[in-house]
């Protein structure tokens, strides 16, 4: 059987969730694909553990049971420092996941990370978005010269085809994208519309169902979902940057103006847009009617609406999510490791 | 096959979860105190260290909260059994068992009446199939949380007290397993309550309507709930006991042999108390005749008699004051063969 072998680089909760699920799909995958998923690194901030035969589904579930930034504690293959070209000479990966955190200023760590995997001829599943939005040219660049893949499915949407979907829409134009791109502040608004409660309440029960980061200002000014859009932009092939889209902070909006806008039969959202054509782009609150298809896609969902020059398409579906963004990543995994074509344009 | 482990909160741990969802947060100082003290006996730093990471979102969330709502109670509630299964993991690989750290929120799924949800089994199932795919032909032994689980909306929930018996047979009944052990720190059902009737003793067989009639009668021990998947799904045996001993076994019929009373109850009920005698063949005609012709004898005033056929119990309503005199009584003519 054909032997992929992955390194995972980041290793919180979508991490985590990630050598899960390959842990309890391993063989299925095995007995669908022919293919035996190996997770032979993995890392963090400040470990690794490397095991160049591949982790056993056992070790795999107990790596997830260490401490947060606790890979180093994972003997007998742990190491107390993250160096990835020692880690690329011990266990020769075919796949880098890389799933840190994302910087929108520097990119990094991801960007290092993910130029260093290409030049070592390793193919790239990333989940962090910064890499995508900042340089996704030059990336993909060096991936096509080397003949090797660069996906990165989970960066929108994670529980939906989305960004397959629109890869696959060869003949259409895209005309317009917008949507609830970001789950943290969809569900902030829902819990405002619903309960009556302020932005800060909203944001701190957010915060404590784990949706939202200790630091929520890349959800609430914006940066999310206008990264998002970046990396829609790239993949309809009208690229636009981060700087380009114009942001309006979630943090403004009051109880008073959600009380206001349901008495007039609206619903408050906020909407990622972006008019290809006229390279109009923003992130901004929304007064939209009730009967809006938008105004039904509540709590942690998200929503995007694609107009084209033939028609309308609809996706619905969890946004982000451990879980989801797991299984979006893993799909791109096997698409590299049963040799499916990329489809990047 | 190797044992799927369920396990519950640390012993009063869930009744301080729930003072500290009222918002009285200085109780988590106690709840932190009794892990860490747990944590520290055992030994291990990585249990220490994830115990400390647990118990600091845990301060977040409930420095965060006013008062909780239901979908926060029911979050703040989990920490208890999430802990609980951190420490039981560490401790059998401490004993060289290869035990693993399984999610109830990934497999467990609920309706969204926090607080009291009802599980889906259908939508169980499947998750569990998954798991068990993977694990059943190696010897780790899966850890999972009692009493908590997850709702299509995807927010955390919880079954209800005693839940973790209702979680347990569910998994058994989906899985069909024959055995369900459900362990605590007495050594099984007893015939009434020891702390009345000295003389009480171990119920060795019962079937699942006596079992779930005692519960409604507020027998303690058993979530009335559990009943439900092995009633609907497969019929699993319940053994009951402690590490000591497993002294009851509960199972969905049981021989003629066993026919008869099982256990004995005291209540209060408003002006009365009653007796509640629980047992198949209880409510018939020989039994109630049999009964009585005792309560004539040894001239016990009773104030009322409730029995119906279909029912597999019988209850006397009598004075308050003497309720627990007649419950000795009755034991003995009824459990220890006393003659009247």
């Amino acid at each position: 059987m054909k032997i992929a072998k992955i390194i995972i680089i980041g290793f919180g909760n979508v991490g985590r969730a990630f050598a899960r699920t390959i842990a309890l799909k391993k063989k299925f995958v095995e007995s669908r694909y022919g293919v035996s998923l190996s997770v032979v690194g993995v890392a963090d901030s400040k470990g690794m553990a490397l095991k160049s035969d591949g982790f056993s589904e056992y070790e795999l579930l107990k790596l997830c049971e260490v401490p947060r930034s606790g890979v180093n504690l994972f003997s007998p293959y742990a190491y107390n420092y993250v160096d990835l070209k020692y880690m690329y000479d011990m266990v020769q990966p075919d796949i880098h996941v890389e799933l840190t955190p994302a910087n929108y200023v520097t990119g990094e760590p991801g960007l290092t990370n993910i130029m260093f995997a290409l030049t070592r001829g390793a193919h790239v599943v990333t989940a962090n978005k910064a890499p995508i939005v900042l340089k996704y040219k030059e990336l993909l660049e060096i991936a096509k010269k080397r003949s090797l893949q660069l996906r990165f499915r989970s960066t929108v949407m994670g529980g939906t085809p989305l960004i397959d979907t629109i890869m696959s829409l060869r003949s259409e134009e895209i005309e317009k994208i917008e949507g609830i791109l970001n789950a943290t502040t969809n569900f902030i608004l829902t819990e405002m519309h619903d309960k009556l409660i302020d932005f800060e309440e909203a944001l701190k029960k957010a915060q404590i169902m784990g949706l939202a980061e200790a630091d929520p200002s890349l959800d609430i000014d914006g940066i999310d979902a206008a990264a998002k859009l970046v990396i829609l932009s790239h993949v309809i092939g009208c690229s636009i940057s981060l700087d380009e889209v114009k942001r309006e902070s979630l943090s403004k909006i009051k109880l008073r103006d959600v009380v206001e806008a349901i008495k007039e039969g609206f619903v408050i959202k906020y909407l990622a847009y972006f008019d290809v054509r006229r390279r109009e782009t923003y992130v901004r609150i929304v007064k939209i009617p009730k009967t809006d298809v938008f105004a039904q896609v509540n709590g942690s969902l998200n929503a995007v609406r694609i107009k084209t020059d033939v028609g309308e398409i609809l996706f619905v579906g969890k946004g982000g999510g451990g879980l989801e963004t797991a299984h979006s990543v893993l799909d791109d995994v096997i698409a590299i490791a049963i040799g499916s074509e990329g489809g990047m344009r | 096959m190797r044992p799927i482990v369920v396990v519950s909160a640390s012993k009063g741990i869930t009744d301080l979860l729930l003072d500290v969802a009222k918002g009285r947060k200085e109780v988590l100082k106690e709840i932190e105190n009794r892990y860490t003290s747990i944590a520290r006996e055992i030994g291990s730093f990585k249990l220490v260290k994830r115990i400390e990471e647990e118990l600091d979102k845990l301060r977040r969330v409930a420095e965060g909260v006013g008062i909780a709502d239901s979908v926060l109670t029911d979050y703040i509630l989990s920490y208890g059994e999430k802990i609980s299964k951190i420490i039981m993991v560490q401790a059998l690989e401490l004993n060289d068992i290869r035990a693993f750290e399984l999610n109830a929120t990934d497999i467990i799924v609920t309706n969204n009446t926090h607080g009291d949800a009802v599980i889906d089994y259908p939508a169980t199932a499947i998750a569990l199939e998954k798991v068990y795919s993977v694990i059943k032909n190696h010897s780790y032994v899966p850890v999972i949380e009692g009493f908590i689980g997850r709702s299509f909306e995807g927010e955390v929930t919880t079954i209800g007290r005693g839940g973790s018996d209702y979680t347990a047979t569910t998994i058994a009944s989906l899985l069909k397993i024959d055995k369900v052990y459900l362990v605590s720190d007495v050594d099984g059902i007893m015939t009434t309550d020891p702390d009345l009737v000295p003389t009480a003793r171990l119920v060795k067989h019962m079937s699942y309507v006596e079992a779930l009639e005692a519960s409604m009668y507020g027998a303690k021990g058993i979530n009335p709930k559990a009943f439900d998947p092995l009633v609907k799904i497969y019929s699993s045996n319940l053994l009951i006991g402690s590490w000591r001993n497993i002294g009851t076994m509960i199972s969905r019929e049981i021989s003629r042999d066993f026919i008869g009373p099982k256990v004995i109850m005291l209540k209060d009920a408003g002006d009365y108390a009653y007796i509640a005698i629980v047992g198949e063949g209880v409510s018939s005609a020989k039994f109630v005749r049999d009964l009585l012709d005792t309560v004539v004898k040894l001239g016990i005033d009773i104030k009322g008699i409730q029995a119906h056929v279909h029912r597999p119990s019988i209850v006397l309503f009598v004075d308050k004051s003497r309720g627990r005199e007649i419950l000795k009584i009755l034991h003995k003519v009824i459990f220890e063969g006393d003659q009247p």
